[in-house]
């Protein structure tokens, strides 16, 4: 019983150690193509980052990270503000 | 691999700057060729920091005096606002180099702001521009543009834009000139064609890589 338990704890650990993040954040002035192209690039320049995903009518880019690894959100700021626009908010989802 | 296209670009665009922002992303480099009633105009930037390009810019003049312009420049984005469903800008442009005209070799000195507002539906844009050539020309020149998006296209699909543009510059033989176009882009290739009033036609284009 007891290694049964402590096996499912170690699995349910590992799963939530290398499980990838899904980070949606507004993007304020994200208006066309052009702007986005340069937020995309540049959130894939970041070595934490799977991959991004672009979507101009909510004014939202959806980033998945790598398995285990994360984006700050002063991170995702500073991308943001780097490619010379305005964050909005950020939601996460494992 | 990023010099294949960029030698490509140059080679064919030998003598033709577009109503486009005049700044990519950092470490994107743009080339924007314009062939309208004013003339050629190529130029090709790099982007150094988020408000700052530098690159050069050559001009062939027409409609007037045949003036040939070759300057460095440097775009300078002097103000962003960002906004929940827009964005509006100013920026200037600015070079100094060499103009030739018949076989007159001057100093040139220019330099524009570019003052634009762009929602997924509309754009507006206003740029005034200043050109001492030394003693073959002396000129200001203004030019406004207004857009509309017949669709709102998402960032994978076309965009299409209906504009109308009109030029003031009286060191040309036409004073003002408009100019209906449309614009298309799709990521980060745009293309611009037009017919202005006294029957020139406009192509201009812009790759960012």
């Amino acid at each position: 019983m007891n290694k049964k338990l402590i096996t499912l704890i170690i699995a349910f650990g590992l799963t939530t150690i290398v499980s990838a993040e899904t980070i949606h954040t507004t993007v304020n002035g994200m208006v066309c193509a052009f702007c986005a192209t340069g937020i995309e690039k540049t959130f894939r320049k970041q070595p934490e980052v799977e991959s991004v995903k672009v979507d101009l009518p909510s004014k939202q880019v959806t980033i998945k990270t790598r398995p285990g690894k994360t984006l700050s959100d002063a991170k995702i700021k500073e991308v943001v503000t780097y490619s010379g626009y305005t964050m909005g908010k950020i939601v996460r989802e494992k | 691999m990023k010099t294949i296209p960029l030698i490509l670009v140059t080679t064919f665009a030998t003598a033709f700057v577009s109503e486009a922002k005049p700044l990519s992303y950092v470490g994107g480099t743009m080339v924007m060729q314009e062939n309208d009633e004013t003339g050629h105009t190529l130029s090709l930037d790099y982007t150094f920091t988020p408000t700052e390009a530098f690159g050069i810019y050559i001009k062939q003049e027409e409609n007037g005096k045949d003036i040939f312009m070759f300057t460095p420049e440097i775009n300078t984005l002097l103000k962003r606002w960002n906004l929940p469903d827009g964005q509006g800008n100013i920026f200037n442009m600015s070079g100094a180099g060499v103009a030739t005209y018949r076989g007159n070799n001057q100093p040139s000195l220019w330099t524009a702001f570019l003052a634009d507002y762009e929602s997924r539906r509309w754009f507006l844009s206003y740029e005034p521009r200043f050109v001492w050539n030394g003693d073959i020309e002396k000129s200001v020149s203004q030019r406004a543009r207004i857009g509309i998006a017949p669709y709102l296209a998402n960032y994978n699909d076309l965009n299409a834009w209906i504009m109308f543009q009109v030029d003031h510059h009286p060191a040309k033989h036409d004073h003002f000139v408009a100019t209906p176009l449309i614009r298309l882009f799709y990521k980060t290739y745009l293309f611009e064609i037009g017919y202005s009033s006294n029957q020139h036609i406009m192509l201009n284009w812009q790759i960012q890589f």
